[in-house]
């Protein structure tokens, strides 16, 4: 197949586009179409092809361009997140591996020593120095300076829990 | 930490386009994409799935918009690429394998003229024809842009579109051919 174009195409093409064919249409250049194979290929086609879009165009129902706004919205910064996550799972992931292997190296050095440092647990239990009784405060045993302490420490629990749940919302 | 990179992610999914430029461009855009996804896929109900991913997929682009008509161009694209996608995929998916009632059933409504004769000339027309003949003659699309959205090279589209050109024009000259061709 030669591929040969006619001069005259794009004077039919535009003239086409414009809707001016036949009707504006010199003619000169209409015998020329009708003598002419590949310019009358062109206006076959082209208008079809105008008279399909016209038609498709009419007929499309296109829906709410909100809609698809927020879904872009919504799969852009799900794919934020998980391009910023990324680093951070990574360095818990690197984190936790190093963790393991530290503990992995130090169970292994300690089953070599053969587990020496147990011994000294029942050493210091049985230490002079070590008293329980030594770690209690004095004033628990007095009544009154006890319920103040209760009440103290309640009220540190009830702080460190409202400011738990208050970073825990604002989280959310 | 995590409010930081709650934040960049915020940042980062500003889209390109503000809800009303997009809803401008939309408008402007929304059927002429539509028409040609419809009329190249022959299936109106793939052509507003493939419509709908072809925005969302526009819009989380991270790439500028230099204007109106180069993003009409790349939307274009995107919706040739996802045409192509659905085309590659097996069994049904495959245009070839859509029954020729759904590009009948269009020309059925009465409303569609011109499909009567062009529906089974595309029908017997590739894929690949389709989408050219499509851009070139009812978008208006030159051979640089052609390539440009089809990712074809450009020196061969224009004998790509004579070709397909020459052929469709005589099945439209010659119904009773492409019946014959239709499988």
């Amino acid at each position: 197949m030669t591929l040969r174009a006619c001069a005259q195409e794009k004077e039919v093409a535009a003239l086409v586009l414009r809707g001016q064919w036949p009707a504006a249409c010199p003619a000169d250049l209409r015998a020329h179409v009708e003598s002419c194979r590949s310019c009358g290929d062109l206006v076959a086609v082209m208008q079809a092809f105008q008279g399909a879009r016209m038609e498709s165009s009419r007929a499309a129902q296109p829906g709410s361009p909100g809609v698809l706004w927020w879904r872009a919205q919504l799969r852009r910064r799900r794919a934020a997140v998980e391009r910023i996550g990324k680093p951070i799972l990574g360095a818990q992931i690197f984190a936790l591996s190093i963790t393991l292997v530290l503990a992995a190296g130090f169970v292994v050095s300690q089953a070599r020593h053969g587990l020496a440092w147990l011994s000294w647990f029942s050493q210091l239990s049985q230490s002079p120095t070590f008293r329980l009784d030594s770690l209690w405060p004095s004033a628990l045993a007095m009544p009154e300076w006890g319920g103040m302490l209760l009440v103290s420490g309640l009220v540190a629990l009830a702080l460190l829990g409202g400011l738990a749940v208050y970073f825990k919302a604002e989280k959310q | 930490m995590e409010h930081v990179a709650a934040g960049e992610a915020r940042r980062a999914a500003e889209l390109p386009m503000d809800n009303d430029a997009f809803a401008g461009f939309y408008e402007r855009s929304a059927r002429p994409l539509w028409a040609y996804l419809a009329r190249v896929s022959g299936d109106a109900a793939l052509a507003d799935d493939l419509m709908q991913e072809s925005y969302v997929r526009f819009l989380c682009a991270a790439r500028p918009l230099d204007g109106e008509v180069a993003g009409r161009r790349y939307l274009f694209r995107i919706a040739t690429n996802l045409m192509k996608d659905h085309w590659r995929r097996p069994a049904a998916a495959s245009i070839e394998e859509i029954p020729e009632d759904l590009f009948a059933a269009v020309a059925d409504s009465g409303q569609y003229d011109s499909q009567a004769v062009l529906g089974p000339a595309l029908k017997a027309m590739r894929s690949r024809d389709r989408q050219l003949l499509w851009l070139a003659y009812a978008e208006g699309y030159s051979h640089r842009e052609i390539a440009e959205i089809t990712g074809l090279a450009s020196a061969s589209i224009r004998l790509l579109l004579f070709r397909a050109r020459r052929k469709i024009a005589k099945l439209l000259r010659e119904p009773a051919v492409a019946e014959r061709r239709l499988p």
